[in-house]
């Protein structure tokens, strides 16, 4: 029997019932990433040794009684998220054997909970990317066809859970780095409330951006993993004091009379038509679930995703400075002085978009360009966080695509910068607000590739979003890639 | 001296908090290479700045001390720039709010303004090694939490920046806020100095001298600096702008880097740490912590206490001086008593045994009987200090000390007149001098008879008692 399509909640009651124990679940899942993971590359460190390790020990917990839903459940990590003992490489040649010395928070929590990490997973070289093809490990393909990207930059993570590698995973989202992937590969991701999860151990992209987020086969499994690494942390004093972190609690609660706005500016010209028809759909489906939908407008979007890549580019360019061959990580042979060290050490181990990004963002910050740049768009940020707020004042959520388009075939973005930077068009301007949102797929377009609808709550609400996302997912029958 | 000089300083001092300013490491001098870090102050990827509250209140205890305003709300900032002692390519610093503005302190009548005081952390440390042509990094000091002071180009010589900084750190000792130790670098100086003619209205191009460490260093560097740029502006030549560094050795300024102009340190809000907010409340709770300030002491005792100023500047020249003699003086209120006691008595022996105040083995209250038991002539004045002495030593109280070692004055006049008329018997030379009108040898038969009888007489009575005997002769 094959429980590679089976839910947390699924697996969780199976352990329970001593159907299956944690040991032969984790055999399962590793046998399946060998014997298929060389199609789909969405690991780029797979640890069967502490992974069989781990679930010898949630077993013992599981047979103590001691169990949470997460025990004994194999997951993955983001490369980019540190784990000690095995690699955390961010994709980069610069971290091509960088052991971290310490666990990140959500890995932590994970560990506390006895879920079983299966490894780590590939992803655009330090999640600057949204095609997981930037990866100096090799690009990651879309399960549903392999032609395809399965989006990025937590493509490994994304694609791992639609093949069937890994229950759960955690991806991160900078600029969409966890739905956009989610919907392309047709599975549930979620992006948090900036300051739900400790970003300790999240190697920094943008610093004022980033989220680890969960990546699951449901909403409810979404709530499962966001419920174990949620909460303050004192490592990251960014991270807020949360009353509560049962993010499952209003599943299956009604949604009748909720009001669901939708922002006409998402679905613009730039969104694919087939796309479009798509999550109207699904919205309408909501309508017959007994919500009101209602038209509402988010001026701000024009101006949202110049904002961010300025924004996030400056923060990504101090973020990247810590990588001068000294202390860790590749170091150059060449290089007499230190300066030249340094130099040779980042033209030979940053890939391009990386150093694209490190000289926009030093462009953006240099003493001419702060005030028309950086400062312009900390004051767009401002106002679309502004227009978001006036939305909810009269929604309890809003409905958009995930994204402009469903897969891209694999080469078709990575030439073209600016076409590659449009496709995180739809799921920026939440980024920029620091607000939630869940992907949950609604469609499959003519080729058959997923298409996703991501529900935006207000900040430190997941729970609904969480219920809505599930209440649709009831009735959805998803399509599991053939492989 | 055609040209005035316009100088304004940058102090780092750093503070006294027990752990670094973002991670929990010890922020203490000292160790082993290397053994004070942790990822997150060698700049580790994943790590984030845990900020340590202790470094506000002792930024805003220095903004007190130095009468600046203290500002509700500060942000922090990346300065970047590659340097290896710098382990993440940014340094954390305060840039466009800093967290106190606006201060002052009045040097001998003249007002030095402060422009502001920010909070930055400091860089590790680079050991090269010539012989093996390697430089090593030491990141102990990685993340230890430093205060900037800026001041305005309001100094216009060495003695007076020298003065300035002095003053800095005293208050700021006092404080509590740093230790001020410049020869272990916990407080450092940087001058910015320019030349103009008296008559001109524009100030001259100025340059930087980095990293001055001691008082001398500062008076040194400058006076070398005013002469170069005198010489370069009287041989018709310009000053360039440019960062320098103060030789000790040969007393001269050099070039550091030429490429400073160019740096743009691309500062920008740090969104790791979220903003510092003060309220109003904050603000009185740390006040309420400052002690009284040394300018505050001296007008005291100058004023309220009658001390002479020079007496009062010397009590107040150590925190832990001025407070034992305060302290002393709740106990008996003799101010100039106490006060010479305490600056010719106590501060000889702290400097004969290189102790400090608070290795003293008796209280001031102990230290107030004493010169009460003086005053009231319990025990003479020399039997005082030689009771100063035993307490120095071996601790204990002033009384016991004097009864034990015979000290109390009982002024037992059969026995004084017994003595005298001894003494007298003894010295007919000294006795036939005295008759011939000689005071000196008055003091000789003094002595003899404090021999004979110890320091239990007091120097009243021996003298009437002698002056009668010798009168009835």
């Amino acid at each position: 029997m094959e429980f590679n399509n089976y839910t947390i909640k699924e697996l969780s009651s199976l352990l329970r019932n001593k159907e299956i124990s944690a040991v032969e679940l984790t055999e399962m899942y590793l046998k399946r990433i060998k014997a298929k993971d060389v199609q789909i590359n969405s690991f780029i460190t797979v640890c069967e040794d502490t992974a069989r390790e781990m679930a010898r020990k949630a077993q013992q917990a599981i047979d103590r009684g001691e169990v949470g839903q997460l025990a004994g459940i194999p997951v993955s990590v983001k490369d980019n998220i540190c784990t000690t003992q095995i690699p955390t490489t961010c994709a980069s040649k610069m971290l091509e054997n960088f052991v971290s010395p310490f666990d990140a928070t959500a890995v932590d929590r994970l560990k506390n909970n006895y879920a079983v990490m299966l490894g780590k997973t590939n992803m655009d070289e330090f999640a600057i990317g949204c095609t997981s093809q930037r990866s100096v490990f090799g690009g990651v393909k879309n399960p549903h066809s392999t032609d395809f990207s399965p989006g990025g930059s937590s493509g490994g993570a994304a694609a791992g859970v639609a093949a069937g590698f890994c229950a759960a995973a955690l991806g991160s989202d900078t600029g969409g780095s966890v739905r956009q992937p989610a919907a392309l590969c047709g599975v549930t991701g979620l992006r948090p409330t900036y300051g739900t999860v400790s970003r300790y151990g999240l190697v920094a992209f943008a610093s004022s951006f980033d989220q680890i987020g969960p990546i699951a086969r449901s909403a409810e499994d979404c709530g499962i993993l966001l419920s174990a690494i949620a909460g303050k942390d004192f490592y990251d004093n960014t991270t807020v004091e949360l009353a509560n972190t049962e993010y499952n609690s209003k599943i299956g609660s009604s949604i009748k009379g909720l009001t669901i706005g939708v922002p006409a500016e998402f679905f613009g010209e730039e969104i694919d038509d087939e796309v479009k028809t798509i999550v109207m759909n699904a919205a309408k489906q909501y309508e017959s679930m007994g919500c009101t939908l209602k038209e509402v407008s988010l001026p701000s979007f024009k101006y949202a995703l110049s904002a961010y890549y300025l924004i996030s580019s400056a923060e990504a360019s101090s973020n990247m400075g810590r990588y001068d061959g000294i202390k860790f990580g590749y170091r150059s042979l060449n290089g007499d002085t230190y300066d030249e060290l340094i130099k040779n050490t980042r033209t030979e181990a940053f890939g391009d978009e990386v150093k694209r990004r490190i000289m926009l963002g030093n462009y953006v910050l240099s003493k001419e360009n702060y005030n028309a740049l950086f400062v312009k768009s900390q004051q767009v940020r401002a106002k679309i966080k502004e227009d978001f707020k006036n939305i909810f004042d009269t929604c309890d959520c809003i409905i958009t695509p995930t994204t402009p388009h469903s897969a891209y075939k694999i080469g078709e973005l990575e030439s073209t910068p600016v076409k590659m930077y449009s496709a995180n068009i739809c799921t920026v301007p939440v980024s920029v607000a620091g607000l939630p949102a869940i992907n949950t797929p609604c469609g499959y377009d003519k080729n058959g590739m997923p298409v996703g609808m991501s529900i935006v709550g207000r900040a430190f609400d997941e729970s609904t979003i969480i219920m809505l996302a599930d209440a649709f997912e009831r009735s959805f029958v998803r399509r599991e890639p053939a492989i | 001296m055609k040209y005035r000089t316009v100088i304004g300083l940058e102090i780092h001092a750093e503070l006294l908090t027990k752990s670094k300013a973002f991670c929990t490491c010890s922020a203490e001098f000292g160790g082993g290479e290397n053994t004070k870090v942790c990822p997150g102050c060698a700049g580790f990827p994943g790590t984030l700045p845990i900020f340590n509250q202790g470094a506000v209140t002792l930024a805003v205890k220095a903004g007190l001390a130095l009468n600046c305003q203290i500002n509700k709300y500060s942000v922090f900032d990346r300065k970047n720039y590659f340097y290896p002692d710098l382990p993440s390519a940014y340094q954390i610093s305060q840039y466009e709010y800093p967290i106190c503005t606006n201060g002052y302190i009045d040097i001998g009548g003249k007002r030095i303004r402060i422009n502001r005081i920010h909070i930055e952390e400091d860089a590790g440390k680079l050991v090269h090694d010539d012989l093996e042509g390697v430089s090593l990094a030491d990141y102990n000091r990685s993340g230890v939490p430093l205060i900037e002071i800026v001041t305005e180009p309001d100094i216009s010589s060495a003695e007076e920046a020298r003065e300035f900084v002095e003053q800095v750190a005293q208050r700021l000792k006092y404080a509590g806020v740093c230790d001020a130790k410049m020869e272990e670098g916990s407080l450092r100086c940087d001058v910015n100095i320019s030349i103009m003619p008296y008559d001109a209205t524009e100030f001259g191009t100025r340059t930087e001298i980095k990293n001055l460490n001691s008082f001398k260093s500062i008076v040194r560097a400058i006076e070398y600096e005013y002469q170069r740029q005198c010489d370069l502006l009287e041989s018709g030549k310009k000053v360039i702008r440019q960062t320098l560094h103060f030789n000790e050795n040969h007393g001269t300024t050099k070039p550091l880097r030429s490429k400073e102009e160019a740096h743009d340190y691309r500062y920008f809000p740090d969104a790791d740490i979220p903003a510092v907010l003060l309220t109003d409340e904050d603000i009185e709770k740390i006040k309420a912590t400052m002690p009284e300030l040394p300018d505050s002491r001296i007008k005291r005792y100058t004023e309220e206490y009658s001390l002479p100023f020079a007496d009062a500047k010397l009590l107040v020249s150590e925190k832990a001086l001025s407070d034992f003699y305060d302290e002393a003086v709740k106990v008996y209120p003799a101010y100039k008593q106490v006060s010479n006691m305490v600056l010719v008595e106590l501060l000889r022996r702290l400097n004969d045994t290189g102790a400090s105040i608070d290795e003293l083995k008796f209280t001031p209250a102990q230290l107030a009987e004493l010169v009460k038991l003086s005053d009231e002539g319990t025990v003479s004045k020399n039997a005082a200090k030689d009771i100063l002495l035993i307490m120095f030593e071996q601790g204990g109280h002033p009384l016991d000390i004097a009864e034990k070692n015979g000290f109390i004055i009982k002024d037992d006049i059969e026995l004084i007149e017994k003595t005298a008329d001894e003494i007298l018997a003894e010295n007919p030379k000294a006795v036939a001098e005295y008759k011939e009108g000689s005071q000196k040898v008055f003091g000789f038969l003094m002595g003899q008879m404090f021999k004979k009888i110890g320091k239990s007489a007091s120097p009243q009575t021996v003298k009437e008692i002698l002056n009668k005997k010798l009168s009835n002769l």
